[in-house]
């Protein structure tokens, strides 16, 4: 009776389609969204290097293709990588990875954006969904990187309505193909990797330019920009 | 009961298979590509085509559930029986009457189709409906709202356990179930497509008109879709009411300015008015304005060349882009108001 039970149990196990990873052999990558070196806040006050005292209410963006290095040159590649991080929703700030045990990590790469195949290839599902308010209509593309809120320097002089600022940075055809590499390289055992706003707003005066919601030579400017706000500290 | 090693393996088995088909008892649809026509673009394995898939499609086609104050559906600016497009308006309107810059595009052969919209700027079919969705002059709703009255309805989380095996409603799912019932909307049964498989014969007139078209229209027309999917300059002058450049706006490109869309020509005598921004009401009029071109050095080479068509020789062209209105299509039932 016994070893009926156990064939069972046995059977039961083979059938399962998952097998669930042991706990042990998994980390994070855990995205901290700071402005300079304090935590971001939605609708709290920050000032840029520029002056401009700013206040925010949207940061989503893509992060995609994850490889892990490790120092032995081996490379972890995460498939079907595709995240949505949001500041709105704090557990998408972690990305769990399966870890290859007894291993240094070198460095980690990935991409900020979506890259140009997945752009043309229709409805996709999760955190590629177009519901997510991450995907142009009018031209198809995903956005990149969504930065929205209010700034007392974006007047109604300079078309701030409302003294609101949008910069919705993508595009996925050349020459205007806004996804950008990005290789950090940790500097302890727990994958943190800052994203410092700070960076991207020191490259903009909001007086002038607040609003960007088009693919184009400006976009591409922010997209160059964003490369710096991904960093380990 | 005695245990019995190879009767629980092949039990276990039994019931592994039977639960493997448990989220497939959907019908595949066969999509039929009409003889000597080429491999369509859609890739049809993203998106594998069910009875259950279309019909809920079809549902979605017709239900204004899909725009912000329940008024406008799909089928509002796309009526089958003109070749789903908006007959009679040369701009079509959207919730509470508001007006948008173009002419609604006639829906068909779309399993052929490279890019959608007059410019091109959709690149998938299953993105198209985004943009009619959040159009603030045609649907003006989120795709994510559109999800949440969805899933709201007895009737659609029914559908779409049907299609997908899951009362689960997502973005995707809506635009792919709203795919698989446009990429059925096959026209390729008209009096052209008869005479070109020998079961018609063209009248005389209809055969003077072909030789004209062959002559003069199918370099961008070209059969059997009647489109290139191309960008061109057709030669209208542009309207500065509406200001709009074509394709310009989507490339970048200076040599886009007041490009757009080559369209079908089928079923075109139900199709008016013509052109992007609906501005000819008849057939005569489209066919007189490329008449009335030539020696301009703005115009892509194929319309370098004056037409020169006598009066004659239009109607004979006019007879024959009749022959490409497919009736069956027009009033195929399984394409209608879902009546249930």
């Amino acid at each position: 009776m016994n070893k009926k039970l156990y064939y069972i149990v046995l059977l039961l196990l083979f059938c399962s389609k998952g097998i669930s990873q042991n706990r042990t052999d998994s980390l994070s990558l855990n995205f901290n969204v700071k402005f300079n070196h304090e935590p971001l806040v939605f609708h709290k006050q920050y000032i840029s290097s520029n002056k401009d005292i700013i206040a925010f209410e949207t940061f989503k963006c893509y992060i995609s293709s994850i490889q892990i290095h490790y120092s032995d040159n081996s490379v972890f590649t995460e498939k079907e990588s595709y995240h949505l991080l949001d500041l709105e929703n704090p557990n998408s700030l972690h990305i769990p990875i399966i870890r290859a045990t007894n291993k240094t990590i070198s460095k980690v790469v990935f991409n900020i954006g979506i890259d140009s195949l997945t752009s043309n290839s229709g409805a996709l599902a999760g955190d590629l969904d177009p519901t997510k308010g991450m995907y142009w209509a009018w031209q198809s593309g995903y956005i990149n990187m969504k930065i929205e809120g209010k700034s007392s320097s974006c007047n109604p002089e300079a078309s701030g309505r409302k003294n609101a600022f949008q910069f919705h940075v993508g595009g996925y055809m050349q020459p205007n193909y806004a996804m950008r590499k990005v290789e950090v390289i940790p500097n302890n055992s727990n994958l943190d990797i800052t994203i410092d706003v700070a960076e991207f707003f020191s490259e903009i005066k909001l007086s002038e330019t607040n609003s960007i919601m088009i693919p184009g030579k400006k976009a591409m400017k922010l997209a160059d920009s964003s490369i710096k706000m991904f960093k380990t500290e | 009961m005695r245990f019995n090693l190879r009767n629980t393996l092949f039990l276990g088995l039994a019931i592994y298979i039977s639960l493997s088909f448990v989220k497939k008892l959907t019908e595949p649809l066969y999509f039929e590509i009409p003889k000597g026509w080429p491999k369509p673009h859609y890739n049809f394995n993203d998106n594998p085509l069910t009875e259950e898939g279309f019909q809920l499609g079809r549902h979605l086609f017709y239900d204004p559930i899909l725009s912000k104050d329940n008024t406008i559906s799909c089928a509002s600016c796309h009526l089958q029986a003109t070749g789903f497009t908006h007959v009679d308006h040369s701009l079509s309107h959207g919730i509470e009457g508001r007006i948008g810059t173009r002419n609604s595009m006639a829906l068909m052969n779309l399993a052929w189709s490279k890019s959608f919209m007059w410019d091109g700027g959709v690149n998938h079919l299953d993105v198209q409906p985004i943009a009619p969705i959040t159009s603030s002059v045609e649907m003006d709703e989120t795709l994510e709202n559109v999800v949440t009255k969805l899933q709201k309805s007895t009737k659609y989380q029914n559908l779409f356990e049907k299609a997908f095996g899951t009362s689960q409603i997502t973005g995707q799912r809506v635009l792919k179930a709203l795919s698989q019932f446009e990429l059925q909307l096959v026209s390729a049964n008209s009096k052209y497509d008869k005479v070109m498989r020998k079961e018609a014969v063209f009248t005389q007139q209809e055969q003077k008109g072909y030789a004209l078209f062959k002559a003069n229209c199918a370099s961008c027309h070209n059969e059997p879709l009647f489109t290139s999917e191309k960008f061109e300059n057709n030669g209208l002058t542009l309207d500065t009411t509406l200001n709009d450049m074509g394709r310009m706006k989507i490339s970048n490109k200076q040599e886009d300015y007041l490009r757009f869309k080559v369209p079908t020509l089928r079923n075109s005598q139900f199709t008016f008015p013509y052109m992007h921004d609906g501005r000819f009401k008849t057939l005569t009029e489209v066919v007189k304005h490329y008449n009335s071109l030539g020696n301009n050095k703005n115009l892509p080479k194929q319309l370098s060349k004056p037409m020169n068509l006598s009066d004659d020789e239009r109607v004979d062209l006019v007879a024959f882009l009749n022959t490409l209105t497919d009736t069956e299509f027009l009033y195929n039932k399984r394409f209608s108001y879902p009546r249930e």
